[in-house]
């Protein structure tokens, strides 16, 4: 069948060999040498034609070959639709969902910056930050001394770039006249030409600019194509930030969207020293911005590091400037205290989303790997069942002098048409999949399946062709020429050992199959018991937005959310309004310690003193319906001259004034000051996000401190909170045409946020194991299926020999119940080691969660059962005397 | 040998008929391709013109097909030639298309004859 080719040398020479030969003829005729060559060559025509179409036919003839196996491979899978549907369907859901997953977690964690030589960028990173700066748990942050210091060292780091976002959320943002929000950030002077960020239009910022604080803005490609239309007049226009006017003098490349996690950042603006764009959006601190008060840990640094000098040598370069500028403005450490440790992090995908997400993705990936394991072997069973039953065929063609290159070809040509339908399947599938991945994560960055994901799939997918192509390849052969006048009781006896390999293959689906059920069970009954932890008060009725008015002295602030208050407050429909600097739900926080009664309080076994501050307005408790458990609530009278009083929790009042009454004693911040006198204590609730535990809290009252910059805005109303918020915005422009709402909703949709990646990953799990159960149920089935279709003869004679129904359905049904059980308690332990695995994901459910391994249980014995039903119904009903005779 | 001139007598070949002449022309040993040629029209004195066009595509198909086989060797004025003799499976082939051509050609002759006798 394959003929050495013959070369298109050989060819030609052949040909002038005829010419040669007929012109020697002619000449014989009489013909003079010259003449007879001329009429040799006329009488053959074009030399070069015959060699074009002796090329062509080599083509056609190996083209032909791949053709006719496609068709006749095409013919075959439309003959049995069932089996073609079925691996197709799993393999687009098993790749699919692999792509999806794999697109994210590439995203998140593996994407280096789009910035030039990534490989030289490092994020810096401390531990043990000094005490009293207010950054507890927060180990990227660095005061501007340490930048500064950092910067000037001209050493190891070719340069060290600062950013720090104006806001935690969003700022209030104006081009023209029309209020909105926008992300942006504040940045050193280099951190364009640091970074390697090309500009797509105008500039960059310079050194200068950040001495001089320049009022300019470059904005993002994305921004300028949102916002602008991509106008090419968009350089020279003014930017509104905070009511501060900011030229745009650059748009950045394409792509570039910041170093912050999963955001997508707007504007840049050169490092600021003006109250409105204080780092973060802070009010004022005893009327410092984030440059002159050298304690407030808020800066984010990324260094480049000079060719060929490794982190371990700029760290040791690095490390005693960075600890003796820690301490600038902190006088020195206290006695015993942890010096600050400076560390140096890659510059790879988005650390604080890779923290967040990342080991919720790796686990993730890790259970949408067996879910691409079961789909694969189940495609894969269900071709070694379907060719068995061609057996036939394959033997029929080998006894026709088909060699095993052609069983081969027909076979990787089938397999290949199954895999690119399911490939093309599976990639519109990981599409919309990364898009739902996206939102449910809420990561704003461009998400989508790229060249890399494509790449991983295509790799997935040629690993299956080869699979599906060469594993029935076996089979085929193993039949060899002579079955093909054999009759079928040979070829029932024939495949005991494919048998066995399908019980084990069975077994381990079901194993993974308990598995994925367990984990998401668990993650679910987390999910669940988030949704469900009381908060501490009803959210319902609850909408809240936030404020950022242009504030230019104490009084006119205070004045402002005043006349705000009282003006929401007539507004029909709203119940109550409160203020609030730190918004609830939002995972910010002002830390301190505090002095109770003019010291430090003792806590017992050196615990934390630590305290969660909020400034608040009149009625807040009232507003949110947090239960007074002694005193009052914050009043319309509580004014800058009189009293100054506070609100604790009862945490507080349990570790700071155990077995006292709270009320009159008097508490100030450790280092800034502001007492007041305790005049209410309420019952513990949730401040930050919805996991958290309880810790002590004590709240000013707004109009009582100097502190005041934006506020969010709390409002109780009858009926539909969202609907109240025309009206508000009504209220807030009334005052100020130029302020938009920032952020907007519900406070329950704020509290959902702070669980949204436990979210994400109960529902992801969930679905995996839903799509995992839905496999291995179609797996099964066709496994069963097939064994029963093989059995028919011997069910037959059971019958004929007078076994009942009753019993062949049992037959049938105790096979798959027997692989359940074993596949199960195979399962249970490895679910164990998962659950264990995923201990930090959980909240409120153990491990060892009963609930969840009774329902993985019972819903791989309802799968193991629905699948053999019906396999079990038609053995039942298989006619002996048709068994019998058939085959 | 003067028959250049007077080619209007000559007949095309029908599709397919081209296999078995080579065929044929090769049973008395082996020949290269201008030789086959020579023999075809020598044989059905000069009816069939060969196109050798046609003849080089259809040895390379009897070739494929395992009906000939080739290999260079040296013409009988010392040319370097292709030359094909017939295959095991070529021979069987020929006795059958040639025993298909006399059943074609026998049943078109009746049909023929029995049109002329009733004319």
């Amino acid at each position: 069948m394959f003929k050495r080719k013959r070369s298109a040398k050989d060819f030609s020479e052949e040909l002038q060999a005829h010419i040669e030969l007929e012109a020697e003829e002619l000449q014989r005729e009489g013909l003079s040498e010259e003449e007879a060559h001329r009429q040799a060559r006329l009488k053959f025509g074009s030399v070069r034609r015959e060699q074009e179409r002796f090329h062509m036919r080599g083509r056609w003839a190996s083209l032909d070959h791949w053709l006719r196996d496609l068709k006749h491979a095409l013919r075959s899978l439309v003959d049995s639709p069932g089996f073609t549907i079925t691996a197709v369907v799993t393999l687009a859901l098993g790749v699919g969902a692999n792509s999806a997953v794999f697109s994210v977690m590439h995203a998140v964690l593996l994407r280096s910056l789009p910035v030039n030589d990534a490989d030289r960028l490092v994020y810096l990173q401390t531990t043990h930050a000094p005490h009293g700066t207010g950054t507890v748990g927060a180990h990227d942050t660095f005061s501007y001394p340490v930048y500064a210091a950092l910067r000037n060292q001209n050493g190891a780091m070719e340069t060290v770039m600062a950013y720090v976002p104006l806001s935690a959320s969003k700022v209030a943002v104006r081009i023209g006249t029309q209020p909105e929000e926008a992300e942006g950030d504040m940045v050193s002077g280099d951190f364009f030409s640091g970074l390697g960020v090309r500009l797509e239009r105008g500039r960059g910022f310079t050194e200068d600019d950040e001495k001089d604080h320049a009022p300019f803005a470059v904005i993002s490609d994305a921004y300028w194509t949102r916002r602008f239309a991509r106008s090419p007049d968009v350089l020279g226009t003014t930017l509104y930030a905070n009511g501060v006017g900011l030229t745009i003098v650059g748009v950045a490349a394409r792509g570039f969207e910041g170093l912050e996690a999963g955001r997508s950042t707007d504007f840049w603006i050169p490092l600021q020293s003006r109250p409105e764009l204080n780092a973060w959006g802070n009010p004022l601190d005893e009327g410092k911005v984030y440059i002159t008060n050298p304690t407030w840990w808020c800066l984010r640094l990324i260094g480049r590091l000079r060719p060929a000098v490794t982190k371990a040598q700029a760290l040791a370069q690095m490390q005693p400037v960075f600890q003796a500028a820690a301490y600038e403005g902190l006088g020195a450490p206290a006695a015993g205290e942890n010096k600050p440790v400076l560390s140096l992090g890659d510059a790879r995908g988005f650390p604080a989303l890779g923290e967040q997400y990342g080991k919720p993705l790796r686990m993730l990936m890790g259970l949408v790997g067996l879910v691409l394991l079961i789909a694969l072997t189940n495609v894969a069973m269900l071709l070694m069942a379907r060719n068995t039953t061609r057996q036939r065929e394959f033997s029929m063609k080998l006894a026709l002098g088909a060699g095993r290159g052609d069983l081969l070809r027909q076979l990787l040509a089938e397999s290949l048409l199954l895999v690119t339908a399911g490939g093309l399947l599976a990639w519109i599938f990981a599409i919309y999949a990364t898009r739902a991945l996206g939102a449910w994560a809420q990561i704003e960055a461009s998400l989508a399946p790229d060249g890399a994901v494509l790449r991983f799939t295509v790799a997935v997918l040629a690993v299956a062709v080869v699979l599906f192509g060469a594993v029935p390849l076996r089979i085929a052969m193993s039949a060899g020429p002579s079955l093909a006048v054999k009759t079928s009781a040979a070829v029932s006896g024939a495949d005991t050992g494919k048998t066995r390999m399908g019980r084990i293959v069975v077994v381990l689906q079901m194993t993974i199959c308990v598995v994925l059920l367990v984990a998401a069970g668990l993650l679910i009954r987390t999910l669940r018991g988030l949704e469900n932890t009381p908060l501490g008060f009803n959210t319902d009725g609850l909408a809240v937005f936030g404020v950022k008015p242009e504030i230019h002295s104490l009084e006119q602030g205070r004045e402002f959310y005043r006349d705000l208050t009282v003006k929401l407050r007539q507004i029909p429909g709203v119940e109550s309004v409160g203020l609030m600097m730190w918004r609830i739900g939002s995972w910010s926080s002002d830390n301190t310690e505090m002095r109770v009664n003019g010291k430090l309080p003792d806590v017992p076994n050196g615990g934390s003193r630590r305290v969660r501050i909020n400034v608040v307005g009149p009625g807040f408790f009232g507003t949110l319906g947090v239960p007074l458990v002694e005193g009052r609530d914050f009043a319309d009278s509580d004014t800058a001259s009189s009293l100054h009083v506070g609100i604790i929790n009862e945490e507080f009042a349990r570790r700071f004034l155990p077995g006292q009454n709270p009320l009159g004693h008097v508490i100030e911040t450790e280092r800034r000051g502001f007492p007041l006198t305790i005049v209410g204590v309420v019952k513990d609730h949730k401040f930050r996000s919805i996991d958290e535990e309880p810790i002590p809290m004590a709240w000013y009252e707004y109009a009582q401190i100097p502190v005041i910059g934006r506020m969010d805005v709390e409002l109780r109303v009858h009926g539909e909170p969202l609907a109240i918020l025309p009206a508000a915005r009504k209220v807030v422009q009334q005052m100020d045409p130029t302020l938009p709402l920032i952020q907007p909703m519900t406070q329950r949709a704020q509290y959902d946020l702070t669980i949204s990646s436990q979210m994400l990953f109960a529902r992801l799990a969930g679905f995996f194991g839903i799509l995992a159960v839905a496999l291995v149920a179609a797996g099964l089935y066709g496994t069963l299926a097939y064994r029963v279709s093989r059995r028919t003869a011997e069910i037959g004679i059971r019958m004929a020999m007078g076994a009942r129904r009753g019993q062949v359905v049992w037959m049938i049904l105790k096979d798959s119940l027997v692989l359940t059980a074993i596949g199960v308690a195979v399962g249970v332990p490895s679910a164990m080691l998962v659950g264990r695995a995923l201990t930090s994901s959980l909240y409120g459910v153990t491990p060892l969660d009963g609930a969840s391994y009774a329902l993985a249980i019972g819903g791989v014995a309802c799968v193991a059962l629905a699948a053999s039903a019906w396999p079990a119904r038609r053995a039942a009903n298989v006619e002996p005397l048709t068994a019998l005779r058939t085959d | 040998m003067s028959t250049r001139e007077n080619n209007d007598d000559r007949i095309s070949l029908l599709q397919g008929t081209l296999d078995l002449l080579i065929l044929k022309s090769l049973v008395f040993g082996p020949c290269h391709g201008q030789g086959i040629a020579r023999s075809i029209q020598a044989q059905s004195e000069d009816v069939f013109l060969v196109e050798h066009g046609s003849l080089y595509v259809a040895l390379q198909r009897l070739e494929e097909k395992n009906w000939v086989r080739a290999k260079w060797g040296v013409s009988e004025n010392n040319r370097k030639a292709r030359f094909y003799s017939l295959t095991d499976q070529g021979r069987e082939q020929l006795a059958e298309k040639a025993s298909q051509w006399r059943r074609l050609t026998r049943a078109v002759g009746l049909i023929l004859d029995g049109q002329s006798e009733e004319a």
